[in-house]
């Protein structure tokens, strides 16, 4: 090259620079192109060359297609990539997918585990029909034909003869954004059934009452504190995608405030951690508040500009003066009595460690990420507070929807709007939205077997849908008792990928999809953008850039284990073969009427209408969006979303505009068409029937955020009109298992905990996590083992209020005294051959009169299969499985199930044995009625004559006339 | 005239990034004869030469590391919150653009001043300290779209360092580099691979060349053990290979000499005692070869 003119070259870049700007376009096109990973370049995924490791020392080239699809395993929807073997067509391992915006190409172990699941022996590959009585165990093949004809017309008699209601869908880990919740509304059923009562209701009740959408999305890379009430660097929702940016957090120099009574990985990783006595969070929380209070640390305009504190001074303070001043005198005062020595004196922490971390907080300014989902919430009566009041802190702080702060999930999530959205169903489902729980953010699943003891109702159609409510829930002996009973439940079909405990009192098993074998969408809050990622079955893609064509996932995936999403379009056709029930034409073909809808046409609508820059990015690389999805697995649609609530109203929205009280603006403009239909919660339109559009803040209308209000709901005046003045601020409940209610011989349980290799009933056949993870010893203190004469190994009995469970004591100054431990995941069982053989153990079960026990009969040993590793099972403790010893605990407001049981702790009685297990069925249902004895129903408390609050939110909510109460409200 | 200058190094960055058609527009500003296919992109940055600083700076040879550290701490102590990967060429040379910039705009004589020297520290410590042998290496196996954008590079980081005029010592990236000659034949490679220890760049066609050229085995892998394998294949002919591909380094370097004075000279010394290296691992190879066997 002769030396250039550099100066003239710099000119001339510099004009190009301005000429393209000046079109609107971008020159630059980022920096966040140039991470370079570990990862096989996207450019070569068509044809991967890996030397085949167990040709070694041969060298053995092996040529893969590498195709992207989602984690089914756990919530977080992590993105995964195949490596499809050219030779066999078989997945040979999943790897992360690097274009994945959500988990950027990491995994945790379960991802990778998918291939164990995939290849599992002992995986259910063919319908089966139960033939003997249910839980006899005996099973025949049927074809799919068979069992769809047989479902169907059930389903159509139940809607025919106007009996919707007995037709229900229970669904666990849904791993999709809304399809079924759709199907169930175009067969007009209110039969969404979830596992969320178990999980986190108790969160997302926190979560609700003040912003109106029902989970958090904390900016975690860009925060300057980091609280979390929750293991969540190992376990939980999204843990991965978060744990990266927590880490991100911490190089950058973030503090980490980590509340958890174990001595958990998450614990390990913390700045500060502190181990409170359980149900005492929330009183930690608000100390710290009244710490930021009282010396005025906390964000006074964000608080003036966005609190309903003028809402909350008419409806409970009318005297005072409505100004903010007022209010703030009133503030300093509401929580003066929760001082570090109060809090200190509930929580057993220490008051300079309470003063410490609240100093900490303090310094967090907009840059507080909080976080909070099961754990404390999900453990305790009243545990909804602990996520009311740790939003609290955000809320005082301004740290909302700011880089580094906690955000509404709803503004960091996309659901596209697909190709039909039918109506929500014109009916109540009692069995799930009971009248004693008008506040339940989700269906009282866990009291299901209660109600139909009852006689509330019956099923005709009961799915159970990669879910296990008789090992997870709670009570699972009345879960076996309502299943057995087919008075009670008509036709049990399980849609399962695996066996389960619950699968073996079906009358269906139908065998579904894992990972690789299924299409889905997914998008999850976990940083301040948003992403739609895609699952599919990979190996029709394989097959597919081959050129030949799949037209049904069973021709591609293992036996004739087929997707949901055609399985629920065919029994759906099947149900209105001939459209007169008005069901069919959801799942008509737009492009040739008539026919029906393929899974192509389905998400290719969706992919050109729904999700925007994605057609443009994809005819950037000549693709069509849905083939761009077939190949990178992701799309991000917007990256740093930021204050929703800030936006100004644009004025063409505000038609006819009126300002009700406190500032909420109404329009008559029809609501703009929007792509994302993610779900969050519904104010009511004014008495004029406009819609509520904004809120005015300081003379301008913002968008505000989806409350009655429009503005943050420091007072809930939804709680206060149902029966919950006293809960209406964030405030802290005494929990079931507070001191105060125990007896002195009795210690805690916590019993939710996680193990970071495994989930739920999901993972147990995945030998990989099953060696590194297999049973469940209960954690106990030095102190407390003392006390009671046990050391490290000795067998226990775990008493709670309707049973035992006798387990393994593991000795451990890594949980406080006071309070034991045993993680949730373990313990599986099967009654006859039938099941995993390498995590279930073999067990006989005893009904005496709703007296009830299981003992073990063998643990698991190795065994002859097509995969060699199960001959090398070395383990033969599989746990104990201690749910069935629970009671149900049903908060009476948010409808969570509280975990945390008070228990008895003594060395096992010389005839008990590892696993067993004896429970009083009708002294839980005692319990049951004991629990149910605290709610405050809608028939009673009801301000409007409606059964529950319309603009909460309700996975399917029927129109507002079935709202109403038939009576007269009291 | 600064304002074009900061643009030049702004748009020389982009163009390390993963190529678009936005890239196109800028390659053709820069009157480079073509812009880089994705696939080459893909070959020479994810394969071949990694666009870290820390890889050429680093003692491991590896990414991250103090190296890496350093460039983190010139950010924040400009007050800039560092991004996730502060060494990539791109964002060096993006920095060194707003430098740039921010000294033209700066009205104040004296805060002027400072922003110069800002950047005169930048030039030195972070981009001239490893940049020149790897723009000769890009040069020397790259497609001609990036042979192009390295040869521009080369020059415009050359006019930088006249017109900046050269620091007073060398640069601490380099400073705090002590020789230190590995302990045995694993570490050896370790170090060779090392380009700050060894004074050379080693990439994989390097590697592919050199096993075509003497007819041995290329065993895929890491380099580290290709070279393992190579040694182990034939240890004088692959020994040989290394001491005239360090004379050639030295050659290169010493070009460097006149535009970066020490820095260059840094290089060479580097190189020299890593050929002395191997031709004493030579000797002793030849050695034991001419051992004769105690027979029976």
């Amino acid at each position: 090259m002769t030396q250039p003119d550099l100066e003239a070259l710099g000119k001339r870049v510099s004009a190009a620079r301005a000429a393209v700007e000046e079109r609107g376009e971008t020159f630059y096109p980022g920096p966040s192109r140039i991470h370079l990973a570990a990862f096989p370049p996207k450019e070569r995924w068509d044809d991967w060359i890996e030397l085949d490791s167990r040709s070694f020392p041969n060298r053995v080239e092996k040529h893969y297609t590498l195709v992207p699809t989602t984690c089914f395993n756990c919530e977080s929807a992590c993105g995964l990539l195949a490596y499809v073997d050219q030779d066999s067509l078989q997945v040979r391992k999943f790897e992360g997918n690097p274009e994945h915006p959500g988990s950027r190409g990491r995994n945790c172990a379960k991802g990778p585990a998918t291939l164990n699941q995939v290849t599992d022996p002992d995986r259910i590959l063919y319908p089966l029909r139960r033939t003997g009585q249910r839980g006899e165990g005996k099973w025949v093949q049927v074809s799919w034909d068979e069992a769809l004809d047989d479902i169907a017309q059930r389903i159509r008699t139940c809607i025919l003869e106007e009996r919707p209601n007995e037709v229900m869908y229970h669904v666990g880990r849904p791993g999709e954004d809304g399809f079924t919740e759709r199907v169930l509304a175009t067969w007009g059923v209110d039969g969404h059934n979830s596992h969320t009562n178990v999980c986190s209701s108790g969160a997302r009740a926190g979560y609700h009452f003040w912003t109106g959408i029902d989970r958090p999305s904390p900016d975690h890379a860009n925060a300057k504190v980091v609280f979390l009430i929750s293991s969540h660097l190992e376990s939980g929702h999204y843990f991965n995608p978060h744990a990266q940016r927590i880490i991100e957090a911490k190089e950058a120099g973030a503090k980490l405030i980590v509340l958890d009574t174990r001595l958990s990985n998450t614990a390990t990783h913390a700045d500060h951690w502190l181990s409170p006595y359980p149900g005492s969070e929330a009183a930690i929380n608000l100390a710290i508040a009244n710490y930021l209070i009282v010396n005025d640390l906390y964000d006074r305009e964000y608080v003036r500009r966005w609190w309903n504190w003028e809402e909350f001074l008419v409806c409970e303070h009318p005297d005072a003066e409505v100004s903010f001043e007022s209010f703030e005198a009133i503030l300093k005062q509401l929580y003066s009595g929760f001082t570090f020595e109060f809090a200190a004196k509930e929580s057993g922490v220490a008051v300079e460690v309470l003063q410490e971390v609240a100093s900490v907080v303090g310094t967090a300014g907009s840059r507080l990420s909080t976080h909070t989902w099961r754990s404390a919430t999900a453990g305790n009566a009243g545990g909804w507070q602990v996520a009311r009041t740790l939003f609290l802190l955000n809320a005082l702080l301004g740290a909302v929807a700011t880089e580094g702060g906690t955000h509404p999930n709803a503004w960091n999530k996309f659901v596209p709007r697909p190709i039909y959205m039918p109506p929500h169903p014109h009916t109540w489902n009692e069995l799930t939205w009971p009248l004693e729980y008008p506040l339940a953010l989700n269906e009282m699943s866990f009291l299901l077997p209660h109600f139909l003891k009852e006689g509330r109702a019956r099923l005709e159609v009961y799915f159970t849908r990669v879910y296990n409510p008789v090992w997870t829930n709670p009570d699972g002996f009345s879960w076996i008792e309502a299943l057995t009973d087919e008075t009670k439940v008509g036709l049990h079909v399980a849609l399962t990928p695996t066996w389960s405990e619950t699968a073996y009192f079906a009358d269906y098993i139908l065998p579904m999809g894992l990972a690789s074998e299924r299409h889905d969408t997914h998008s999850y809050e976990q940083y301040d953008g948003q992403w739609v990622g895609f699952r599919q079955p990979v190996l029709k893609a394989v097959r597919e850039r081959r050129g030949e064509t799949v037209t049904d996932t069973r021709e591609v995936n293992p036996g004739e284990v087929w997707e949901e999403n055609e399985f629920w379009i065919e029994l759906s056709w099947r149900i209105d073969p001939d459209g007169s029930m008005g069901i069919r034409k959801y799942y008509e073909s737009k492009k040739n009427p008539g026919q029906k809808l393929s899974i192509d046409e389905y998400y290719s609508w969706m992919f050109e209408n729904s999700v925007p820059g994605l057609p443009e990015k994809a005819a950037d690389e000549g693709m069509t969006p849905l083939e761009y999805m077939r190949r990178y697995g992701a799309f991000e649609i917007k990256n740093k979303v930021g204050a929703v609530h800030e936006e100004l109203v644009p004025s063409a929205e505000l038609v006819d505009a009126a300002e009700g009280a406190f500032g909420r603006v109404f329009a008559a403009s029809d609501k703009p068409e929007d792509p994302n239909v993610v779900p969050m919660g519904a104010p009511e339109p004014d008495p004029q029937g406009r819609r509520p559009v904004g809120v005015r803040v300081q003379g301008s209308v913002r968008r505000g955020f989806p409350t009655p209000s429009g503005r943050l709901e420091f007072y809930s005046r939804t709680l206060a009109d149902w029966g919950w003045r006293d809960q209406a601020l964030p405030g802290y409940m005494r929990s079931h298992i507070h001191p105060e209610s125990m007896d002195p011989d009795q210690l805690v349980l916590i019993s939710t905990f996680r193990l970071p290799v495994q989930i739920h009933t999901r993972s147990a056949n995945a030998k990989w996590l099953d060696e590194i993870a297999h049973t469940n010893p209960l954690w106990i203190h030095p102190s407390d083992a003392e006390g009671l004469g046990l050391a490290m190994g000795d067998l226990v009995r775990v008493e709670t209020e309707i049973g035992y469970f006798v387990v393994k004591a593991w000795v451990t100054e890594g949980i406080r005294p006071g309070v034991v431990a045993c993680s949730h995941h373990m313990g599986r069982w099967k009654l006859t051959d039938q099941g995993q053989r390498q995590m279930m153990a073999t067990v006989s079960l005893e009904d005496r009169d709703e007296k009830w026990t299981m003992s073990r009969k063998s643990g698991v040993a190795p065994f002859e299969s097509v995969d060699p590793d199960t001959k090398r099972i070395w383990w033969t403790d599989v746990g104990v499985h201690q749910n069935l010893t629970f009671s149900v605990h049903p908060d009476p407001i948010s409808g969570q199930h509280c975990w945390h049981q008070a228990v008895r702790v003594r060395p096992a009685e010389p005839d008990d044995d590892y696993g067993d297990i004896a429970v009083d069925t009708a002294r839980s249902h005692e319990v049951f009625h004991e629990w149910l004895e605290l709610t405050r129903a809608a028939d009673r408390h009801s301000p409007d004559g409606t059964r529950r609050p319309y603009w909460m939110m309700r996975p399917l909510k029927p129109p507002k006339d079935v709202f109403m109460l038939s009576g007269e409200p009291s | 005239m600064t304002e074009a200058r900061a643009e030049l190094f702004r748009s020389l960055g982009a163009l390390t990034e993963s190529p678009t058609p936005a890239h196109a527009g800028i390659a053709e500003a820069l009157g480079l004869p073509d812009c880089a296919a994705r696939e080459e992109h893909t070959e020479v940055f994810a394969f071949q030469l990694y666009p870290y600083a820390s890889v050429y700076l680093g003692e491991k040879g590896m990414l991250g590391g103090e190296a890496r550290d350093r460039i983190a701490g010139f950010f924040r102590a400009i007050g800039i919150v560092p991004p996730a990967e502060p060494d990539h060429i791109a964002v060096l040379l993006a920095l060194y653009a707003s430098l740039i910039e921010a000294e033209e705009a700066q009205g104040d004589v004296v805060s002027r001043e400072m922003l110069r020297r800002t950047r005169k520290a930048l030039l030195w410590e972070h981009l001239l300290s490893w940049l020149p042998p790897y723009l000769d290496k890009m040069m020397e196996i790259a497609p001609p779209a990036y042979r192009g954008w390295a040869e521009l590079l080369g020059l415009a980081l050359s006019d930088e360092a006249q017109a900046l005029g050269r620091p007073d010592g060398l640069p601490l990236q380099l400073r705090e580099t002590v020789a230190r000659d590995p302990a045995d034949g694993k570490s050896f490679i370790e170090w060779l691979l090392s380009p700050v220890n060894s004074g050379v760049i080693i990439v994989r066609s390097d590697l592919r060349k050199v096993a075509s050229d003497l007819k041995l085995g290329l065993r895929v892998g890491e380099r580290r053990w290709v070279i393992e394998s190579l040694l182990g294949q034939d240890p004088q002919a692959t020994l040989s290979w290394l001491a005239s591909f360090c004379r050639h380094w030295s050659e290169s370097h010493r070009r460097w000499v006149p535009v970066t004075g020490d820095v260059g000279r840094f290089w060479l010394e580097r190189a020299e005692g890593a050929q002395r290296l191997v031709l004493r691992a030579l000797a002793e190879t030849e050695e034991v070869v001419a051992q004769p066997t105690v027979g029976v």
